[in-house]
């Protein structure tokens, strides 16, 4: 059965090279191979994730590998291509796989008219196998080759339609910044490496008690360096919402579904080391949960429909970190898997709607769409009711379970300020959900009569994709905390929360956790009953009718207390500035004094004594004339020389 | 004053000198080859001055200079042939226009 | 009537007296052969300058060798110096610069290496007798044919090579002869 890895990451590999060579001929059949490819892929890979669920052999419940081949045979250090399947991988598998296949099939109607879609497959595959080998990979090299990858394919796929120039600034600026996170995790990987001698993860894991504390403290942070990087986390969270420059299949399966969750998926799996590191864990709650609420800020004055679902994922890979960091370490995972489906659902929702409306984006030029486009319509409103946490949807079970772990396990903090988030987050949803759906359209008269339904390639997805949103908290998360999610991660975690002395309290649904349910679905549902009173709502079949109030709304803003949070939250808190007055403004002043001094004083020295041996070499040539006698007389100043020299001496 | 040998000695180096100074200031190859024969009779000068004052040297230093004086006549030959030679070559008898070896 | 050894009513001898006057005699034509700027009188105080110099060898009782530098000296070299004077002169060329450019060092120079062999030759002591002594001829005839007969036979193929050297370096190219032309 381990042989069937290597298929997984042969098979878009394949793609990407075929689609990339040939693809170019036959631009109207080019997404055949790519996405046969992929659900060649999904098919095998399921497969896989099924067996390892399940502990089947040869998987058990501590999962299994294979060795490829030994990809560094050096002395003293060697790496090997390796693959590895434990339950936490099959998880992974899953989410990636089954949102990469939906997302190839839905490209082929969104890219439809675009001439350039064979590159545009190409480089899906590429991001497929990239994004595959990082979750597959058992050493830590190999990770940080997928790492780099996808880092790549996120430049190349956000900076698609590079003729314009927005989004090849964006898609530089998410590589640098990503870089940066990079830095991190590579030197993380250099300490692992003069610490344990070792990158093979599972040895490392074993080992890594014996390391001293200080050094577990830095690889810790290190490797969480490079997560806050790829997961854009404070402070990089910056190239997330520029990334949204690229299409919109792109912003659904990289930004919101797989790539950003490569960095829950590394500390997850690196529990061991952050287990050894409890300072480290607050650290990365802290982060995590700050950039929860300053995304969820954000998201409310935002105008752009894929800029408010950008900052919403922003959010909720806050609250993933916050419960990675508190401990509680399925229900990220959790989390994980839920918001991969009901983001990935609701950015290729907004796909669909900005294809509806013509390729606009703002908002405000929206609204009254719910007949138009009922089935796109029907699919968001099941995204945002599951992201804004209304049970039984998926997202009530998997944001509960986290705050539920940051309570009990002490981080009262974090449970306040997570509380208030979910509040925040179900508001800007059903906010967004007005301007765009309901109420009277703002919608441009011209474009106004073409607004059509998306073709079944698209639509197809979109409600392959509302089932799990809907149904999944219910199927492995329930019961919560002994449901079957929590049987098939247990032995991942087990030696992490047994080394951490917490006792696992058992879910008491008429004690403590039943009341923070409860108060959290309160909270949500007055978030939700103040957006429908500000933004309208229009829902027939709940009998629920109210019209939005655009100068409520002005007024609102306007007040002295909140106008100037309405400003510093449409400058995303003038973040962009701040970076840009740091590195560029002053890095480019460094960087013009480091110039000037290279050319005048490295350069000038250089250069400098070249000039003085050339110009000493021409003077000291006139001793040449080629005349006889001025050799004599250089003979008879020698002599002169000569005889008074050994005079004086002799006279001594 | 005739009796002493440095007077004899003095007077030889203060015409080597002269003869120096000839060879290295004037410009015309001949005048270079006089100042030659000045000194290499300088030359013989200290020597049959030596051989005069010192008994056991006196036939020596004769043989010497008659030896020197026939090979100065030999080296002026050929310096003077060399000249000619020069001389039909470059047009010039100066010495400071003989500068092919300048780099 | 015999002639005392010094000056009357002085103390001076004849023979500085003779000595000084021919000191004098070879400086000064010496240096007038250095600095003249016409070439030919350049070669007459030469010659006036050697024959200073034999009667210099006679006050130091050579006279062979006095004999010998005014054959060669004289009668030789200065001829052929003349003669090479003559034949290197053009009459149309203005006469320039006698001196080098770097006539001032080679006159400071010079004037050093004098001073210095002079204070050499004050402060050494030189462990030879007070008085000259007289050569006889036949010594030397002996010498030369005994003890130096080597370098005198190497002399002579030196001479002979020597001017059949300058005779060959001197001569005129042979005007090319046309052996195709009937």
């Amino acid at each position: 059965m381990t042989a069937l890895l290597p298929l997984i990451l042969l098979l878009p590999l394949g793609g990407f090279v075929l689609t990339g060579l040939v693809g170019w001929r036959y631009p109207d059949d080019a997404h055949r191979i790519a996405v046969c490819a992929v659900v060649a892929s999904w098919v095998v890979g399921s497969i896989v994730a099924a067996l390892a669920l399940l502990n089947a052999s040869p998987f058990g419940t501590q999962g299994a590998g294979i060795t490829l081949w030994t990809w560094i045979p050096a002395t003293g250090f060697s790496a090997d291509m390796g693959l590895f399947v434990d339950p936490l991988t099959a998880c992974l598998l899953i989410v990636v796989t089954t949102i990469g296949m939906l997302v190839h099939v839905y490209s082929i109607g969104y890219m439809a008219h675009d001439p350039g879609r064979w590159r545009f497959f190409a480089y899906l595959n590429l991001f497929m196998f990239s994004m595959l080998l990082l979750v597959l990979a058992d050493n830590f090299l190999l990770v940080f080759a997928g790492w780099e990858l996808v880092g790549l394919c996120s430049y190349l796929l956000i900076g698609f339609w590079y003729p314009r120039r927005l989004a090849a600034v964006a898609a530089k600026k998410a590589f640098l910044v990503n870089r940066v996170g990079d830095m991190g995790f590579a030197l993380a990987i250099m300490a692992i490496w003069t610490q344990l001698g070792t990158l093979n993860m599972q040895a490392v894991f074993a080992k890594f008690g014996g390391v001293p504390h200080e050094w577990q403290i830095a690889i810790a942070l290190l490797i969480f360096c490079g997560a806050v990087g790829k997961s854009a986390q404070f402070p990089l969270h910056v190239w997330l919402p520029d990334a949204m420059e690229g299409p919109t299949p792109v912003s659904a399966l990289i930004h919101a579904a797989t790539m950003v969750n490569a960095g829950v998926y590394l500390v997850a799996r690196c529990n061991p080391i952050f287990g050894a590191a409890p300072e480290v864990m607050v650290v990365v709650a802290a982060i995590g949960i700050f950039t929860a609420i300053l995304a969820a800020s954000i998201a409310f004055t935002q105008t752009d429909i894929k800029r408010v679902l950008a900052y919403s994922t922003l959010s909720q890979l806050g609250y993933m970190f916050a419960s990675l960091g508190v401990g509680a370490w399925t229900a990220a995972i959790f989390h994980l898997m839920s918001h991969g489906f009901f983001k990935g659902l609701l950015f290729l929702d907004s796909g669909s709607v900005i294809h509806a409306v013509g390729d606009e984006q703002d908002m405000r030029k929206m609204g009254g769409l719910r007949r138009k486009i009922p089935i796109t319509y029907a699919t968001m409103l099941v995204g945002a009711v599951a992201i804004s946490g209304v049970p039984p949807l998926a997202g009530f079970f998997s944001k509960d379970e986290i705050l539920g772990g940051a309570f009990k396990n002490g981080f009262l903090w974090v449970w306040a300020i997570g509380f208030l988030v979910a509040g925040m987050t179900a508001f800007y949803m059903f906010r967004l959900m007005g301007m765009t759906f309901w109420g009277p359209s703002h919608v441009d008269p011209e474009v106004e009569h073409h607004i059509h339904e998306s073709p079944r390639s698209m639509t197809g997805p979109l409600i392959l994709l509302a089932i799990p949103s809907a149904l999944l908290g219910l199927a492995i998360g329930f019961p919560p905390e002994t449901g079957l999610l929590h049987q098939w991660l247990a032995p991942v975690f087990e030696h992490t929360i047994a080394a951490s002395g917490r006792v696992e309290q058992a879910y008491t649904f008429f004690g403590v956790d039943g009341a923070l349910a409860i108060a959290t679905t309160a909270l949500v549902a007055v978030a939700i009953v103040v957006a429908w009173r500000l933004f309208g709502v229009e829902i027939p079949a709940l009998g629920l009718r109210a019209q939005p109030q655009p100068d409520r709304v002005r007024a609102l803003s306007a007040r002295p207390g909140l106008s100037f949070l309405y400003k510093g939250s449409s400058n995303k808190w003038w973040f962009d500035d701040i970076n840009h007055k740091l590195f560029v403004d002053w890095g480019g002043k460094l960087a013009a004094a480091a110039l000037w001094f290279d050319r005048t004083i490295v350069d000038g020295t250089v250069n400098g004594i070249g000039t003085v041996t050339t110009d000493a070499g021409l003077r000291i040539r006139r001793i040449q004339t080629g005349r006889v006698q001025n050799y004599a007389l250089g003979i008879a100043l020698g002599l002169i020389l000569m005889a008074v020299g050994y005079l004086v001496l002799a006279a001594r | 004053m005739s009796n002493s040998l440095d007077s004899y000695l003095i007077l030889s180096g203060l015409l080597f000198a002269v003869g120096t100074f000839g060879f290295l200031a004037r410009r015309n190859a001949i005048s270079m080859l006089m100042s030659i024969e000045l000194m290499l009779n300088a030359v013989n000068l200290t020597i049959i001055a030596f051989g005069a004052f010192e008994p056991a040297l006196h036939t020596q230093a004769s043989v010497i200079a008659l030896l020197v004086i026939a090979v100065a006549a030999a080296e002026a030959t050929v310096g003077l042939a060399i000249v000619m030679a020069i001389y039909r070559n470059r047009k010039t008898p100066l010495v400071d226009e003989y500068d092919a070896m300048k780099e | 009537m015999p002639i005392g050894d010094t000056l009357p009513f002085t103390a001076i001898r004849w023979d500085d007296i003779l000595f000084v006057a021919l000191a004098v005699t070879v400086l000064g034509s010496a240096l007038l052969v250095v600095t003249m700027r016409d070439i030919i009188r350049c070669g007459l105080a030469m010659i006036l300058c050697f024959a200073s110099l034999a009667g210099i060898y006679v006050v130091l009782g050579n006279p062979l060798v006095a004999a010998a530098q005014v054959l060669v000296y004289i009668g030789a070299i200065s001829v052929l110096v003349l003669f090479a004077i003559m034949l290197t002169q053009t009459k149309n060329a203005p006469t320039r610069l006698v001196f080098q450019t770097q006539a001032v060092a080679a006159a400071v120079a010079a004037a050093t290496i004098g001073v210095v062999i002079m204070a050499t030759v004050l402060a050494t002591t030189w462990p030879a007798g007070s008085s000259r002594v007289w050569t006889s001829t036949s010594d030397i005839a002996t010498m030369l044919f005994s003890q130096y007969v080597l370098p005198f036979e190497a002399v002579s193929v030196l001479l002979t090579a020597a001017v059949v050297g300058g005779v060959l370096l001197a001569r005129r190219e042979p005007a090319a002869r046309d052996e195709d032309r009937p």
